[in-house]
């Protein structure tokens, strides 16, 4: 099956590769232009863009914590709007089957949930799983968990952080590692309220830093593609900014993923102590260049924040709206739901104009990716107003009239004049995440990628030109066409596997003899659990 | 052996599935209730979806009290596992069901390891009887009980009397209770929808919350039935919304009384039932005139039915995925006693596949 897509305007940064030309597909890759090639079927995308299906890096969009907000705010989906029916669940509102099928509509292809407990594992593939059309994968948690804090307290040697670490990732079937708010869940256990990077978790003795240093030297150790994915301590709160500089500079040459810097990007300037820091923290990135970072935009409107930060969940439970809330401790993280409605006042506006001066002003989009922390700065529905926002600086403006003048005056926002270019949105979507989670066989267009491919009617309504894609294509199979679902097939979960350690396995099943008693089976999975073709795809960890 | 019926006469599986299609394509109003894994939920909410049909789990009424519990307020939960590490005053809230008697005598017989306080001190909270929460005879647990008031009323008055309000009636042995919780470094309440209502559930929750405004406490969610809250987890995601949900308008509606489908049955609002379990005991009263297909492990068809499928028994006859308490999230069992007998998701999906539309996602 020889399937071309003809007279496109394809946008492939990682060839370099930019103009008018066909693109051809067979037996779900991209392939070279074949020798007199016929092809059964012609797509004619004149007047389109072509891009690569594009790779969210971070969005919570199954798992023990997503589930559970959906079991607190029913209301949240009750009132979406009929969708077209004869599909199966495609009325569902916020449910599995929609998240891909709405993903796949805006040309995403590739999604990582970035906040796996290992411990609800099989959850988490399990709602992955029926997640249709797209690929995805997650990152396990580690940081906060009584067998890692233990190691380090009694001074364990590389070899057996890394043979758990290892273990962590294969038996998860996580594509990499998190650390949340390193330290702090444990520490919340022991009625500790807030929890900086260089305070220590009572019991164990150890900080917050010399966690996020012992996971990101055993993740480059082991070879795990993406660098370690750090969601920094204070959240939220003013002042932040402060930890994020100092956690961009405990990098230390190794590369870092800092995760969601909008919620840290906040000084303690003016009368409300509470002001846009971005500029500040954006030179940081620049000049930190082993560093990488996504925004998690906050965009107004009704969401709910879902975060493993279970810390800063119960400080931000009195804010909830509507009023209800679920913290739950666990045995590693927890976690923490809490809706909340961003409002365009002083404090809404700040946190959405620094957002938008991250995405402006940290100069190499190889190394700012883009997201909205899903659910937590907005639904990922929002993507394509965000594409508006930073392709168009008169969008920019219309949307900050309506925000408080004194929230833009802490933000050097409105002096940006920047507007980013279809290159760099590929870039930034495609090529560049691609890279970050060292999966070398999507993210471009080159011979030999996997045929996920995004064709968009150009438009000067960005917005519109991004919300609904002419045609998607994933693995080879047309998928979307005009912005509807045109097909429906199951991705797969990327993930690493790393071979396990014999004595660590052991060790594990003694540790949870004794602590928990019940054998380690208890909480893993064969692959057979998942009841479905092929649940997984493998990457390779590097050499 | 036989393993389908259509009345009493035996017939193959695939042609009971056919049967069983065309009955739901002429059904009014379809309900299902079930009993069973992950997979057989996944593959009963896509035929209810198909079929526009509503779905509740067989012993309704518990779980809704716990989904209500979680759509109406939330609340703070702690995971199992580490209750059983940090818990160093457990209290445990009513009667929990017996499916839960094992992790309460493991409570009661261990001490907590990540604790300084190296001691679990015990409370029973209401007027249940002492077997009725799993808890050892000889174990000394405390009774915190305010004269027969009832459970939720016992909870308000403890929540008072911890808040230093006082109360209309006192809470025996408050003092000892108000004593560990001043050592007490992560108390932990369990509590079931099995035991406890709505208003004590809220009266718990509050309790809890007050003791976070100082200090660390946390409450242990062991759900009325371990099969019912994996599918009400199963239909969260599938649909957005917990169990008593239905499709008959052609989207995904949660009503916990319209769709209880218990009501329904005996409103004689449904004309047909499926039901999923281990066997067709307890099925509510029906209507006459409601015709039943029943996915059963059974040997003979069931009586009344228009038809009976026999299954296999998750995690018995075949591998299962199912939510488990002791750890507080789904988890995977090998088949006990593997067996021929088809899974109720795979006999749901032959019946599935004998209806039109697009192919169901499970």
């Amino acid at each position: 099956m020889l399937t071309r897509i003809t007279g496109g305007d394809i946008i492939d940064p990682a060839s370099s590769r930019r103009g008018v030309g066909d693109l051809w597909i067979a037996d779900g890759r991209i392939v070279d232009p074949p020798a007199g090639g016929h092809a059964d079927t012609t797509v004619d995308a004149s007047g389109c863009i072509v891009m690569a299906g594009a790779i969210d890096i971070h969005s919570h969009i199954g798992g023990g914590n997503v589930n559970t907000a959906r079991l607190l705010l029913p209301e949240q989906h009750a009132a979406h709007a009929p969708r077209p029916t004869a599909t199966p669940l495609s009325n569902a509102g916020w449910s599995t089957f929609e998240t891909g099928c709405l993903y796949a509509k805006m040309g995403f292809t590739t999604v990582v949930e970035p906040a796996m407990s290992p411990g609800s594992a099989l959850h988490t593939h399990l709602e992955l799983a029926d997640i249709p059309i797209i690929d995805k994968a997650t990152l396990a948690i580690l940081g906060n968990d009584d067998f890692l804090l233990s190691m380090i307290r009694d001074g364990a040697s590389e070899a057996m952080i890394d043979d758990y670490v290892g273990w962590t990732v294969g038996a998860t079937r996580a594509l990499g590692v998190k650390v949340i708010n390193a330290g702090a869940a444990a520490a919340f256990k022991e009625n500790v309220r807030t929890f900086s990077l260089d305070d220590v978790v009572p019991w164990y003795g150890v900080s917050s830093r010399k966690i996020v240093k012992t996971l990101q030297a055993s993740v480059e150790r082991l070879g795990i593609p993406h660098p370690l994915h750090v969601h920094c301590n204070n959240l939220g709160a003013a002042g932040a900014a402060d930890t994020a500089a100092a956690t961009i500079a405990a990098a230390e040459g190794v590369p870092l993923h800092l995760a969601h810097l909008q919620f840290y990007g906040y000084g303690t300037e003016g009368k409300r102590k509470f002001s846009s820091a971005a500029a500040r923290l954006a030179e940081v990135v620049n000049s930190t260049p082993e560093v990488t970072i996504d925004i998690g935009q906050v965009m107004f409107g009704q969401t709910v924040t879902v975060s493993s930060d279970v810390m800063r969940q119960f400080t931000a439970r009195g804010t909830a709206s509507p009023k209800k809330f679920v913290i739950h401790d666990g045995d590693g993280n927890g976690g923490g739901i809490v809706p909340y409605r961003y409002r365009g006042d002083f404090y809404g506006a700040v946190q959405w104009a620094v957002g938008l001066e991250l995405f402006l002003l940290i100069s190499d989009p190889w190394r700012v990716f883009f997201t909205t922390d899903h659910p937590n700065g907005a639904p990922f529905t929002a993507y394509p107003q965000l594409f508006q926002l930073l392709m168009d600086r008169e969008a920019r403006n219309e949307a900050a009239a309506s925000l408080p003048k004194s929230a833009l005056a802490t933000s050097a926002l409105m002096s940006i004049d920047r507007e980013y270019t279809f290159e760099e949105i590929a870039v930034m979507t495609r090529a560049a995440p691609a890279r970050l989670l060292g999966l070398s066989d999507r993210g471009h267009l080159g011979a030999g990628a996997i045929a996920d491919v995004a064709v968009y009617r150009k438009d000067a309504d960005v917005a519109k030109m991004f919300g609904r894609a002419a045609y998607v294509f994933k693995d080879g199979d047309l998928v979307v066409k005009d912005g509807e679902i045109t097909h429906y097939r199951w991705g797969r979960a990327l993930r690493l596997n790393p071979a396990p350690d014999k004595a660590m396995v052991r060790r594990l099943e003694d540790y949870h003899q004794q602590h928990y008693g019940l054998s380690l089976d208890w909480f893993t999975f064969p692959d057979s659990a998942i009841q479905r073709e092929n649940p997984f795809g493998e990457v390779a960890c590097r050499s | 052996m036989a393993v389908a019926w259509i009345g009493n006469r035996e017939t193959l599986v695939e042609r009971a599935a056919e049967h069983a299609a065309r009955l739901l394509e002429s059904s009014r109003c379809p309900v299902f209730s079930f009993d069973t894994d992950i997979h057989g939920t996944r593959a009963a909410i896509a035929l209810a979806e198909k079929v526009g049909g509503a779905y509740d789990h067989v012993d309704g009424a518990g779980l809704a009290r716990e989904t209500e519990f979680f759509t109406g307020r939330g609340g703070m939960t702690v995971a199992p596992g580490e209750a059983r590490r940090r818990a160093d005053v457990v209290a445990i809230v009513g009667e929990l069901p017996s499916e839960h008697h094992d992790l309460v005598r493991e409570l009661a017989r261990t001490a907590p390891d990540l604790s300084a306080t190296e001691a679990r001190h015990l409370f029973l909270i209401g007027d249940g009887k002492p077997g009725a929460s799993g808890l050892p005879a000889a174990s000394k647990a405390t009774r915190l009980s305010c004269d027969q008031a009832g459970l939720a009323a016992t909870l308000a008055a403890l929540r008072a009397a911890v808040a230093g309000r006082q109360v209309a009636k006192s809470v025996s042995n408050f003092q000892r209770f108000a004593k560990a919780l001043e050592i007490a470094r992560f108390p932990v309440f369990l509590f079931s929808g099995h035991g406890a209502d709505g208003l004590a559930l809220e009266m718990l929750q509050g309790l809890v919350a007050d003791l976070n405004r100082k200090s660390r406490a946390s409450s242990v969610h062991l759900p009325a039935s371990e099969s019912g809250w994996g599918s009400s987890l199963a239909s969260a995601w599938m649909t957005g919304f917990p169990m008593r949900c239905g499709f008959a308008r052609g989207v995904p509606e949660f009503d916990p009384w319209r769709l209880d489908v218990a009501r329904m049955l005996g409103a004689g609002e449904a004309d047909l039932h499926v039901r999923i379990a281990a066997s067709a005991d307890r099925l509510p009263p029906r209507r006459s005139g409601t015709r039943l297909v029943a996915l059963v492990k059974t040997a003979t068809p069931v009586g009344g039915a228009a038809i009976t499928i026999a299954v296999g028994v998750p995690g018995i006859d075949h591998d299962s995925v199912a939510y488990c308490a002791r750890t507080g999230t789904l988890r995977a069992a090998a088949a006990t006693a593997a067996s021929e007998m088809p899974s109720a998701a795979l006999a749901l999906g032959m019946i599935a596949s004998h209806l039109g539309g697009v192919r169901t996602p499970c």
